[in-house]
Order: C-alpha cells, then structure tokens, then sequence
C-alpha cells in the first residue's frame, strides 16, 4: 500500500519501508528530536514503519515551520539510514582496527611459513642442535 | 548440442569482459562518519580524524556504490588514499591506520599528569559568580595540612606518567604560599629521586603578589598562571575585591612576573560571563594589547545553570555569537601578520589537521578526568576534575573518588572511577557515537551531570554539544571558504604540536 507523509493535526507524519530502513537508524534519528518533540514509531502495515514527530506544547509552530519540519525528518531518516548502513558493514574492520591499535603487535599479521634463514636451515632446530 | 558457456569456463584464459573493466567500481566501506556542513556541502571524517570535503550528495552515492572510477576518478582516488574505502575486504594498509589511531590515543598511555592541589579556599576576593570565595579568615578550617600536602605528593609520585605537573590554586593560593613553598621544595626532591619530570603552576588573581614571591618562583621554575577577563570594565565587574580595582592588580601582577619570570612564563585564563558576552572584539583587543599569543574563550561557566530549560541553550547561542566575533577579531590580527591564536580552535585544529592529539580534559575520549587531572582538594577529598570540587562546594559529591587516605588503586580504579568510566568514552554514547565530530570532541561527564542531572548526558539538548559541533563546523567552513584562513589554521595548529 501506498502512504503518503503528512502533516495532520501538529504531527508531522514519514512512512519507511522496512526493507529499506533499519530500525536502528530510525531510532539514532529521533534522537535528536526528543528535546522539542513527541517521537513515535510504530506500523502502519506488515512492511512499513510509520514515523511521527509532534512539537511539545512549549514549542508551536507555524505551518511553514511545520513544512521544514516534514522536509528535515525526511532528509533525516535518509541521512542516518546511510550512516547505518556504513556502521554496520564496517563494524569488524572497526573492531580489528581497534583491537591492531592497542594490542602492542599481537593482532600483526606474520609472514606465513616457519622463521627461516635464505638457505633454508630451521632456525630453531639449530638452536637446539 | 556444445554448451558455448560451459566450454568458454574451461579454457585457460577467460574472455575480457571477466576482468575488472567495470565502471562501478566494486569497493568496501571502512568505518567514517558524515555531517551537514552548509546547504551544499557535507563531510566525511574517519576514524583518524582526516576529513573530506565533498559537496551534496556525494556521501549517499558513495555509500551506494554510485561511484564510477574514471568519472570519479579524483574523488575515488581521494577515498582510498584517505581509507574511506578500500577496494579488498581489509585495506592492506590497516596497520597504518591502526599505528595512526594508536597516535590519535596516544594521551592514555601516560595516564594522569596534571595534579591540581586546592592549597586554600581562602580568598580576598568576592566575585559574584564564584561558587568558593567568600571563606576569608580560618586558615585552619580552610587551608590544606602539611599532612595532606604529604599525602597529595606521596600520590603524585604514583602516577605511572614520567612528568607530573603540580598545579596549586585556590581560593587564592598565594594566601597559603607558605605551603606552596613546603609542596614544591618536597615535590622536588622525590622528582629528582625518582627521575620524574615536575612542572609547577600557580593560579592566582595576583593581588597579593610581589618580587619576594616572584623570586621565589624565578629559583623554582614556577609558571604563573592567572585571570584576566578583558578590559577594565569587564573585568572588575566580574571580580569584585572590596576597596580595590582587581584589573589594576592583575595587570600590574603580569608585567612584574614578566618582568622577574620572563614574558612566556604567566599566562592567563578568561572567565566568559554574560557581561562579556557583550564585548568581545574588547576583550580579544586587551590580551593582544597586553602582549599574550593568544586568547582562550571559554564557554559561559554551567554552573548553577538548570538545563533542560530554553534558557541555557539561548546562552549557548549567545556564547557561540560572542565566539565568532572573537574570533572574527583575531583573525583580523593574524591577516596583518600577527601571530595571534585562540586556543579553543587551536585544540580542534590540531586534532583536525594534524595526525596528533591534545590532552585537553574537556576535550578527550576516554574523557581527560582521572586519566589526565586528578584534584586534591584543601580538605583532603580527592576529586576528579576541578569542576567536581566546585559541584562539592555545593554539596554535591558524585565525582568525589575517595580522600587523601584512600590508596592510590582504590582512587583511580575503584568503583567510582569505573561508574564514571561507563560514560566517559564518546565513541559509546547515544548520539556522539555516529557523529562526525566525535574524533575531534570528547566526553565530559561533569559537565552532563552538572547541567543535566545525569553523567551520561542527552545530546540534543547539551550546551557541550552544540557548542562544539558548531565550533568545529564553522571551523571547517571558514577554513573551507578562505584559503587564507586555512593557511593561518594550519599554522596554529603546527605551532601546538611542538
Ligand atoms: S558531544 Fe556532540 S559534537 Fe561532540 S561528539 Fe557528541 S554529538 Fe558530536
């Protein structure tokens, strides 16, 4: 089904599909409207979540503050469904970069095969020789 | 009947069109963050701290894989080259990067350095903002004891870091300096046992200092460190001294320690106050007519501010006009050749054009408490900041770490210092953590629970956020839009990484 964002009764109203929206970018992108606005998710139907911000009573706004307000949500979801994504594809090369950084050269990678000199004598066989 | 497909798979050699010929280039994302500079320019940092410039929309196509090498070719090559993508699943380079981070994070392998001794709450002056003064007579009530002096020594030695740095304020600290005198001469001797590098600092409003003292300080290497909030009129409307003009003092105060210690040896701090916010082409004008380097413009104290309320953020707002005009000035100044800096933008630049980092404790990830200040107050409480011993005044002690009796593990490593430590890495906190920002911002939990009630903190509504965010932002689009103003950035932050 087809939904089209809103503006009804001071709530600003975004349909996302959930195929194309995390659940996790939606919520880091309310975030930031919590401190002036009622946040609320919930579905409007099986593959769409329906997003919705509502000024607080200290905090009315014109229709035309109103009209940003749907533009800036919209461009919001967008933004942080993108940074989602690159969090979570890069999470283990995050990790291991970290992990690198601080291991004082436990996670470096050494060369394959055994420590051998060009001729080919094992070194630590003849260490025990 | 020959299967065409099957029999081409077999030859040695495939067809051309099985070579990476592609337009679309097949990459892999490695971790960076993005931001909204202006209307039509966005940013990508990563987590290094080296940014991209790029204009609108350039970060969704990356992230689609919308790229086209040669088309692109510049920016792709940009991408690689600065490890925002990598075109095998590991760039080759990751122990570079990983070395570079290690860098960035350099901060935490010394641990603490600076120890800030409360050597007395006593103070001759009243200034109203002040949450300290106004405990004038009672040296013993009110003075550090040589007993704790000892133990504050005994735990700065501890450190693992091999240079401390022994910061005495007040109060007014030189109404105790005869046991500044005592702290430095002990300190001395255990650093020379103990082959420990030892920086002294007083912090003092300076009315109470003369060449006795100040030869004192010459034999002693002491720096000096004092207060000046701008010209006259902001100043002593600031600081109030009962029957005495507190400018007239400073200033006199500065150019005799100039003048026995040498000019680089006192430095001196503004506090912001709503008064100031009025003049700040004024007060950048005083420091540059005094003859300082630079100028610090610290944000409007929170303390005693409520948040959560339209008020505190209207006062960020007002800091933030206040700073660009500042700023505006000072850059005015270095157009005509002077090296003039400020030293907020300084931290930022050198963590957003340089490979280093800047162990500024409100600025730090791990955050600079503990880690790099500790504060022993006149008392004997051990403290984690400076602004936790002024949150204490007010009898609020939740960044209270023990006494001076504690041992040194249960002070920096015990419950409170791992309580405090859940909240005091950016990377992990609502908000900062997909930031673009966060490698050049940091953590400060007194400051969240000092203005929000909580050390965690809600960033949407933080005067520390929208501060920094938008400091760093209009750093970037000035230095982005005047190649001049880069020029001078760059210069600035050269200067504070030797
Ligand atoms: S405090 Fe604000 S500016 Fe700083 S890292 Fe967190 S979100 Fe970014």
């Amino acid at each position: 089904m087809q939904y089209k964002n809103e503006i009804k009764n001071d709530e600003i109203i975004v349909f996302a599909d959930t195929s194309l929206y995390s659940k996790d970018s939606i919520f880091k992108c309310l975030y930031w409207y919590g401190d002036k606005y009622h946040t609320n998710v919930s579905f409007a139907d099986n593959n769409t979540y329906r997003v919705s911000v509502k000024p607080l009573s200290t905090n009315q706004l014109s229709q035309e503050e109103q009209q940003y307000l749907l533009l800036k949500l919209e461009r919001d979801l967008v933004d942080y469904n993108l940074r989602d994504i690159v969090t979570k594809e890069t999470q283990n090369v995050r990790d291991l970069l970290i992990a690198k950084a601080f291991s004082n050269g436990e996670f470096d990678e050494l060369p394959p095969g055994d420590v051998s000199d060009p001729l080919g004598f094992n070194i630590n066989q003849l260490k025990n020789d | 009947m020959i299967n065409e497909k099957a029999d081409k798979r077999s030859r040695k050699f495939r067809e051309i069109d099985q070579f990476d010929l592609n337009e679309q280039p097949q990459y892999y994302l490695l971790p960076f963050r993005f931001h909204r500079i202006t209307d039509d320019k966005e940013i990508i940092v990563n987590e290094v701290g080296d940014y991209l410039l790029l204009s609108n929309g350039t970060f969704e196509r990356i992230v689609k894989r919308q790229l086209d090498k040669k088309k692109d070719a510049d920016l792709y090559g940009d991408l690689i080259a600065n490890f925002f993508i990598s075109e095998e699943p590991i760039p080759p380079l990751i122990d570079v990067l990983a070395t570079r981070y290690r860098t960035k994070k350099l901060f935490l392998n010394y641990f603490t350095g600076l120890h800030i001794f409360v050597i007395s709450l006593r103070c001759e002056h009243t200034c109203h903002y002040c949450q300290v003064s106004r405990v004038t007579q009672n040296k013993d009530l009110y003075d550090m004891s040589i007993a704790n002096i000892d133990k504050g020594i005994d735990i700065m030695f501890k450190s693992p870091n091999p240079h401390v740095t022994m910061e005495f304020q007040g109060g007014e600290s030189l109404l105790a300096f005869d046991n500044i005198k005592y702290a430095v001469e002990k300190a001395e001797r255990i650093a020379k046992e103990v082959g420990k590098g030892l920086t002294k600092v007083i912090c003092s409003n300076l009315a109470l200092i003369n060449e006795e003292i100040l030869e004192y300080c010459k034999e002693h290497e002491i720096l000096i460190s004092t207060s000046l909030d701008g010209p006259q009129y902001v100043h002593d409307n600031n600081r109030h001294k009962p029957h005495a003009s507190s400018y007239e003092l400073a200033i006199k105060g500065i150019e005799l320690s100039r003048k026995v210690l040498g000019h680089d040896r006192v430095s001196a701090l503004m506090t912001t106050t709503k008064l100031s916010l009025d003049y700040p082409v004024e007060i950048v004008d005083e420091y540059f007519r005094l003859g300082f380097q630079g100028i610090f413009l610290r944000n409007i104290s929170p303390y005693g501010f409520a948040l959560r309320t339209d008020k505190s953020k209207y006062e960020t707002e007002k800091f933030l006009t206040f700073y660009k005009k500042a700023l505006d000035r000072i850059l005015e100044y270095n157009f005509s050749g002077h090296y003039f800096t400020e030293d907020l933008a300084k931290i930022f630049l050198t963590k957003i054009l340089t490979p280093f980092n800047v162990g500024f404790v409100d600025l730090q990830s791990p955050a600079g408490l503990i880690n790099g200040v500790i504060v022993f107050n006149y008392d004997g409480g051990v403290y984690a900041t400076d602004e936790s011993r002024m949150l204490a005044e007010q009898k609020d002690y939740t960044f209270k770490l023990g006494t001076l009796d504690d041992n040194y593990n249960d002070l920096f490593f015990g419950k409170k210092a791992q309580e405090i430590a859940n909240v005091w890495a950016n990377e992990a906190l609502s908000g900062c953590s997909e930031c673009a920002f966060q490698q050049y911002c940091g953590a400060d939990p007194v400051h969240n629970h000092a203005t929000q009630g909580d050390m965690y903190g809600y960033r949407p509504n933080s005067d520390f956020c929208q501060k920094n965010m938008e400091i760093i932002r209009y750093l970037i689009e000035l230095m982005e839009s005047d190649s001049r103003i880069k020029k001078i950035f760059e210069r600035w932050a050269k200067t504070s990484t030797h």
